[in-house]
């Protein structure tokens, strides 16, 4: 009892399903996915394959994943900008700098690096985004796939 | 119906709600006794006309911090009923978001958090595209611009430090753009399209991370009633309320290091607010439409005077090379040359006609960084990448008149939400 109880609080804490990170292996979403029931969508494509996670509130997460099962890219459309630090994990740090070198302005958030993209765009009501390694783009596969 | 909304939410403004309505009744009844047998006449207009500036923005220990076009206005907010009142010059004027946020640092008057049922505090979060985030209480203030009045209206508070730690739904990861000199302006004045900063989905279950209820424990997402969310003021005006124009006057080449227009209430109401030949389209309930440009429809495109300039597409698809990412002007294009560019905008008729409305805006797109190296801040001609979509930002204002139709509200021009320019 006391161990569903607690359970149940982290569960509203969190208020959104945790997902796999850029870079990282596919195999903690389909854990955190049967913890948090949360509504998953799997789409198999020739050269990778994309996992869709619908949160509550009407976020769509999208996780591009190499058939070696390392998720390559990640997007979110919804009413706000979903957690970075757990969809993008120690990338959102180089994000993050490289968007303080843009200050003094307003706009969307664009940051090519080598090897690491971000791009974060829209306003209140309707953001969208993505991120995606170019190292990791499986053979065959370009960074347009990941919408 | 909006005082049911306060009973239910405001224990800490009960007494407030108990002071405006002893108000009411004693306007009530010296009316009510000024009219006996007397023909009454209307009202004369009330001054709907609120001066708006682009300058070099506000000081933090004596320098400039203010950002390159940047529309600002000088709001004041009083204790609700009261005359007790503070001005707050340099606040942004934003078409891009919903609601009155003042950074902590600057509010002097002495205004109670909001509560819910639980007597726990409600926070309120905004994220901006650039991953930057504003953090803070609710707290109600009557809002007055030129002659008008929003009374009792939710606005935020950034930042104070007697507040719950910014919740991790909120923060994202993120950048805090809470001081003034992180914000380059004294708070943002939120009057888009749209009634309240998120609406009917933060009212439902399962809402978005926008509003939070804040137990010692830790903030958790909640959903608050409509009436008790951010609101765009001008709707909350009693008159000159379905929507406002933005007037600017247009700039040279080099820019400006200043300008003045004004920000007009109402949309047809009185003299000074005619559509004359503006036409109106549409956007969506998300405040987007249609841009096409090269035949390509860019749909999610938006109208927001808190954007810095035009900022769209990408290099490859506009030829525009970007600025070095080592330079000031990192973030625009950088053409040797100014470029021309004529894309066209489409939403549907606000009168629900059906048929949709395209309008034809053309713009130029020149080098940023000696622009921005200059002494000037407003300019009409500086751009740079917005992947798969347009943000006409404020270089779109400049030299317009640019109607915003608030969301459900009626005009000539039809129901919004629409833009007419």
């Amino acid at each position: 009892m006391r161990n569903s109880f607690i359970f149940l609080l982290v569960f509203a804490v969190t208020a959104f399903p945790a997902w796999a990170t850029l870079g990282g292996s596919v195999e903690s979403v389909v854990t955190d996915q049967s913890k948090f029931h949360a509504k998953r969508a799997v789409v198999e494509r020739r050269d990778y394959t994309i996992h869709e996670i619908t949160a509550d509130d009407g976020t769509l997460i999208r996780e591009y994943v190499t058939p070696g099962g390392k998720v390559f890219g990640v997007s979110w459309t919804g009413p706000t900008i979903p957690d970075l630090t757990q969809l993008l994990g120690a990338y959102n740090t180089e994000f993050q700098t490289a968007l303080h070198a843009k200050r003094g302005r307003r706009s969307s958030a664009a940051v090519h690096n080598p090897d690491l993209v971000v791009e974060s765009i829209g306003h209140m009501r309707a953001f969208h985004g993505r991120a995606y390694l170019n190292s990791m783009l499986p053979s065959g596969v370009t960074e347009d796939v990941v919408q | 119906m909006r005082l049911v909304g306060w009973r239910n939410w405001a224990a800490a403004t009960a007494t407030a709600v108990l002071l405006m309505t002893l108000a009411g009744c004693s306007a009530g009844s010296s009316s009510g006794s000024s009219g006996t047998g007397v023909t009454t006449t209307p009202p004369p207009p009330v001054n709907n006309v609120q001066p708006v500036i682009m300058d070099y923005g506000p000081t933090v220990n004596g320098q400039f911090v203010g950002f390159n076009n940047t529309l600002y206005t000088t709001v004041t907010i009083c204790m609700p009923g009261t005359t007790t009142c503070q001005s707050i010059d340099h606040v942004l004027v934003d078409t891009g978001s919903t609601g009155l946020r003042i950074p902590a640092s600057l509010v002097t008057l002495s205004l109670p958090f909001i509560t819910d049922a639980s007597k726990n505090s409600i926070g309120n979060c905004v994220q901006f595209a650039d991953t930057t985030y504003q953090w803070g209480p609710i707290v109600k203030v009557d809002i007055q611009m030129a002659g008008e009045v929003a009374s009792s209206v939710p606005i935020q508070i950034v930042g104070p430090a007697n507040f719950a730690a910014v919740p991790a739904l909120c923060s994202v990861g993120g950048t805090p753009a809470q001081t003034v000199a992180d914000l380059g302006a004294n708070g943002i004045l939120g009057v888009g399209l749209f009634r309240q900063d998120c609406g009917s989905a933060c009212a439902a279950g399962a809402p978005p991370a926008v509003y939070f209820s804040c137990p010692a424990s830790g903030c958790v997402a909640a959903s608050v009633p409509i009436a008790s969310q951010l609101q765009n003021p001008v709707w909350m005006f009693p008159q000159d309320n379905n929507g406002l124009a933005i007037i600017l006057p247009q700039v040279g080449a080099a820019g400006s290091v200043s300008l003045s227009g004004s920000m007009i209430f109402g949309i047809g109401t009185q003299s000074d607010n005619a559509l004359g030949g503006a036409q109106a389209q549409g956007a969506d309930f998300e405040g987007n439409f249609t841009t096409t440009y090269n035949g390509t429809p860019y749909p999610g495109s938006f109208i927001d005077s808190g954007s810095s300039g035009y900022f769209f597409l990408d290099s490859t698809t506009t030829g525009l090379p970007n600025c070095a990412a080592n330079s000031d002007a990192n973030g625009f294009y950088c053409p040797a040359s100014p470029v021309s560019f004529m894309a066209m905008n489409s939403g549907p008729n606000p009168k629900g006609t059906g048929v949709p409305v395209s309008i034809n805006v053309a713009f130029s797109i020149a080098n940023a960084l000696p622009l921005i190296d200059s002494t000037s801040v407003a300019f009409n001609n500086i751009g740079g990448p917005n992947p798969l979509m347009f943000d006409w930002g404020l270089p779109f204002f400049l030299g317009r008149t640019v109607f915003i139709g608030i969301e459900g509200q009626s005009s000539a021009a039809g129901t919004g939400p629409y833009w007419a320019y």
